[in-house]
């Protein structure tokens, strides 16, 4: 029965009149990589969002490690901290360092000791080649390395699931690459992942799956050779063929 | 020349109700920013049962005048059998009413902090109130505190109206002079030395402390 990691049925979101999700279904498998791709104003987020409950939804279901997740899940903090979640813009707590980034969440909601926490940030830091960062501000870093430490910041909480909303769109070209990098070691180290992105050599080449999401439906999804070379749909190859 | 040295022969005795108004503000101020702090977060609730009792304080307490208030708590509430000393009575009036100012400034400086914080925070697992202990509210203070500070400027004058229960602070110490001396320009203007230099110092503080804050 739970052979799915996360279930999406039939999904239905919209802000006030405006219908963002008309019935979203994926299911997503332990140690896949999946990667979100579409127009802007599609509902490629507000999905992401929908998932660890950022967003309430109107009808659908949402399984995760079997259980579902909507406005009435009671310990719906407990099953944030299995799902991991980077943003666009970072979203760093500024008024911290690097370090207590890291160590809030695990000592805060987890109730692990600082030392463990701290013990446990050295090595997330490491991963991501920020050691040199730990006593930092995130004024003083760059949007690759702020990116790169919110990634090990949701690490932190050892989820078994990342979201990520479109993790490289903020940055400067020349930074792009150095976060990729972090997320594709994940990726191989066997996390199960959902990435929005545009990134289409990322998609190639860690994309278990690429799905297509247009007017808040799955339009189109499959292994990105076969959606990047020969996509069946009429919109899914007009938007490749203005992102390619 | 006997105007300006009424003034000196006085001034240890103004000095003690100087300080006493210092108090006054001081203890005021603290609640105002508890009860500031709550009110102001219960002003931004989705719960009706908390964001309406909250908007009705803020709107009651800033429409109405700060003497009323004053008048209410001491010669009001001992008809009611709460009866409070006019010190005590003074405090919790100003408190109160500052309260319903902060909760205004709290509630602006929790709204200058972009959602996404809010949202990380929340998707690390922390809830509602850790996010706000931890994250929201010391970024908020941090951009509120110019105001805080006017806040305990306005409060360090308006507690001068304590002086109409017969609380001896600076103002009603003057009066106190006066009647001896019948030296009033000198007397008040002095007064309004000894209050002048009390929120400039605050200001100037505040705005060290500002700096500081800008720096870490």
């Amino acid at each position: 029965m739970n052979e799915f990691l996360l279930e999406v049925k039939n999904l239905h979101k919209s802000f006030g009149h405006l219908k963002v999700l008309n019935g979203i279904n994926l299911n997503v498998s332990q140690g896949e990589t999946i990667v979100i791709i579409g127009p802007s104003g599609g509902g490629k987020s507000t999905f992401l969002r929908c998932i660890n409950h950022l967003e309430d939804y109107q009808s659908g279901e949402i399984i995760f490690l079997g259980k579902k997740i909507d406005k009435h899940t009671s310990n719906l903090n407990e099953i944030r901290t299995k799902i991991g979640m980077v943003f666009q813009h970072f979203n760093l707590f500024p008024h911290m360092s690097v370090l207590e980034n890291l160590i809030l969440a695990p000592t805060k909601v987890k109730k692990i000791s600082k030392e463990e926490a701290i013990q446990k940030a050295k090595l997330m830091l490491e991963k991501v080649g920020l050691s040199e960062k730990i006593n930092a501000y995130p004024e003083s870093l760059s949007g690759g390395q702020k990116q790169r430490v919110a990634i090990a910041r949701a690490l932190m909480m050892e989820p078994v699931l990342m979201l990520f909303d479109e993790p490289t769109s903020a940055l400067d070209p020349e930074l792009v690459g150095e976060v990729l990098a972090v997320m594709k070691d994940l990726a191989r180290s066997g996390m199960t992942m959902i990435v929005v992105t545009h990134e289409m050599g990322f998609a190639k080449e860690v994309a278990d799956r690429i799905v297509f999401i247009d007017k808040g439906v799955v339009v189109e999804e499959g292994p990105p050779d076969v959606i990047m070379k020969n996509p069946r749909n009429e919109r899914t190859k007009s938007f490749l063929r203005h992102i390619l | 020349m006997e105007a300006i040295s009424v003034v000196f022969t006085n001034l240890p005795f103004l000095l003690l109700g100087a300080w006493d108004t210092l108090k006054l503000t001081f203890f005021a101020v603290l609640i105002g920013l508890v009860l500031g702090t709550f009110i102001g977060m219960g002003r931004l609730s989705k719960i009706k049962f908390i964001n309406i009792p909250s908007t009705v304080y803020v709107e009651f307490l800033r429409g109405t005048p700060l003497l009323v208030q004053i008048s209410i708590v001491y010669f009001g509430l001992p008809q009611l059998g709460i009866q409070l000393q006019a010190y005590p009575a003074a405090i919790v009036a100003l408190g109160l009413n500052s309260g319903a100012y902060i909760a205004e400034i709290v509630r602006a400086g929790i709204q200058s902090i972009p959602k996404g914080q809010y949202e990380a925070a929340r998707s690390l697992g922390l809830t509602h109130w850790q996010t706000m202990r931890y994250i929201i509210l010391p970024q908020a203070f941090k951009n509120i505190l110019p105001a805080l500070g006017n806040e305990f400027i306005t409060l360090t004058k308006d507690s001068s109206l304590a002086s109409v229960i017969g609380v001896t602070e600076l103002m009603r110490r003057g009066q106190f002079v006066i009647t001896r001396t019948f030296q009033t320009f000198s007397i008040y203007f002095g007064i309004a030395l000894i209050y002048f230099i009390m929120t400039f110092t605050i200001s100037r503080i505040v705005r060290y402390i500002e700096k500081r804050m800008a720096v870490a």
